[in-house]
């Protein structure tokens, strides 16, 4: 390549020039008066506001509600879809029986279920689950699936011969070969798991960071507000560099993942 | 520590025969091999030498005829592919105690992966991943683990095929001093006829699934290439091989 970025505090500030520029631009535009703020709120008082809603505990309280939901269904959801998948991966009875129905249910947008969902279970916290279980499930599944169905099946046959048994088989060669295609799952999962519960949380709910947000849009609270967009977008990166962090740590091995 | 010598086992077939469904791959098949001998097999590709090779390593079973080979009742077979199929999430003492089956670990497994790994020249490699490890590496990683559980019998079917020219000449070397420390009995399929004579105390030629040449090679080792005898025997296969088409032996 032609363009090298030279090592060093330079290229390490490089990627973070651009956001603090926005942000500086932001506050100059908001404290001049060309943004009102009932259209954006300037960011000293998205800041304050995080404050005030730190104080009196509801910030905290709202932020491990949403969390603990976004957990709940990531967990049900991803195990239905691990077990699903393996199960499809290494049975073929299995995959005949389950997959076309699954592949033709994957073609409905999860969110368009909202409706039947609140009919089927109100607008509590089952309703949720269910949902962000749902979004989660089917990135988890086809990336497991393809994971499994896609070990190098020269290494499967090494396996054999030096003689491991299923399990070991299993353990030794399957699973950690489907690894990295189950962490693209993982990854695409956690992208739908906050969305779905940013719509579930503003559609019905009475506590979470959505509801927050609905509840300040009453009151015309922009910076509380801008403030669960920002809570949701800290959420997103950091659930997006624990992921990072374990396929750094499990896929060592793989040169594509090595810390650089 | 060092490896100390397994022996080897031998091998004989009677009029084998191996055919999938209406294909006829090998037929007529008569080889005696003593034990400890190493036996070079050359042939055009698809003639049925990978397929010889799993038959008398108990991959395949024959259709008709006799195979009888100790080594496969002791469970002592092992074989080396072209390919060195590592795990590549295990490092490389990890991927040489595959070799050691189930159930096989501590002290003991360690001690003995830690010999065979000196043996092919990797001590002070064994936390490794295989992608840190160049191709020749890679295949002695895979030599090693088909070794450390002792076998009797090793199959390699063109083991050296996919590295380059210089690793190769290496790693023959490196064949040839383990097979005399070990002693097990070598059956090596390679597509190079000077490789064939280097390494090889007889040379089977196959052609159309049957053995069309079995020439012994009286030369003292480590052998010179390019000396006259050598030189003679690599005709006479080449000869075999490709009949007097000039363009063909220039080709090889
Ligand atoms: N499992 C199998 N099922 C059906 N046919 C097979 C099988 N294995 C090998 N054959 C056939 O047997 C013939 C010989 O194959 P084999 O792999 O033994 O050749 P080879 O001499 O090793 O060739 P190459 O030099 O290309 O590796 C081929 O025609 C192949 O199609
Ligand atoms: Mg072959």
């Amino acid at each position: 390549m032609a363009v090298t970025a030279s090592e060093g505090p330079f290229s390490r500030a490089l990627p973070w020039l651009v956001p603090l520029a926005l942000i500086i631009l932001w506050q100059v535009s908001s404290s001049l008066g060309w943004l009102p703020p009932n259209i954006l709120p300037a960011p000293t008082a998205v800041l304050e506001a995080a404050w005030t809603k730190l104080q009196d505990g509801s910030l905290i309280d709202n932020l491990g509600v949403s969390f603990a939901r976004a957990m709940s269904g990531l967990i049900i959801g991803g195990a239905i879809g691990f077990s699903l998948g393996l199960l499809n991966g290494l049975s073929k009875t299995g995959e005949m029986l389950l997959d076309p129905t699954l592949q033709m249910i994957r073609n409905i947008p999860h969110l368009a279920l909202i409706p039947l969902v609140i009919i089927w279970f109100g607008i509590g916290e089952s309703a949720r689950l269910f949902l962000v279980a749902l979004g989660v499930f089917f990135p988890i599944y086809l990336n497991t699936l393809h994971g499994v169905r896609n070990v190098d099946p020269q290494l499967i046959e090494m396996g054999r011969i030096y003689g491991m048994n299923n399990r070991t088989l299993f353990l030794k060669v399957i699973l950690p070969g489907a690894l990295p295609s189950i962490f693209v799952g993982l990854r695409f999962a956690l992208g739908v798991m906050w969305l779905t519960l940013i719509v579930a949380e503003t559609i019905a709910a009475n506590s979470g960071i959505g509801h927050m947000a609905m509840a300040a849009r009453e009151f015309m609270q922009t910076d509380i507000v801008v403030l669960s967009i920002v809570i949701y977008a800290i959420l997103g990166k950091l659930a997006d560099s624990a992921t990072r962090a374990l396929e750094r740590k499990f896929l060592a091995w793989n040169p594509a993942y090595a810390k650089v | 520590m060092s490896s100390q010598p397994t022996g080897g086992s031998r091998v004989s077939l009677k009029d084998v025969k191996k055919a999938f469904g209406s294909n006829v791959v090998l037929q007529g098949i008569d080889l005696e091999i003593p034990a400890g001998q190493f036996v070079s097999i050359v042939g055009k590709s698809g003639c049925g030498k990978s397929t010889l090779l799993r038959l008398m390593i108990g991959l395949d079973t024959v259709t008709s005829g006799v195979l009888d080979a100790p080594a496969l009742k002791e469970q002592a077979a092992r074989i080396v592919f072209q390919e060195p199929r590592l795990l590549p999430w295990a490092s490389v003492k990890d991927n040489v105690a595959v070799g050691l089956g189930e159930g096989q670990s501590g002290q003991a497994a360690d001690q003995q992966a830690a010999a065979i790994l000196e043996e092919v020249g990797l001590k002070g490699r064994e936390g490794l991943w295989p992608s840190q490890l160049s191709g020749g590496m890679r295949q002695r990683v895979a030599l090693a683990r088909a070794l450390v559980s002792q076998p009797t019998l090793l199959a390699l079917d063109e083991p050296l095929g996919a590295l380059d020219a210089l690793t190769r000449i290496d790693m023959q070397a490196l064949l040839e001093g383990v097979w005399q420390d070990l002693g097990f009995t070598a059956l090596m399929v390679t597509h190079d006829v000077g490789e064939a004579v280097a390494l090889g105390d007889r040379v089977i030629l196959i052609d159309h699934g049957q053995v069309v040449l079995d020439l012994a090679v009286d030369l003292p080792r480590p052998r010179k290439r390019g000396t006259p005898e050598f030189a003679a025997l690599e005709g006479q296969i080449l000869d075999k091989l490709f009949g007097d088409d000039p363009r063909a032996r220039e080709a090889h």
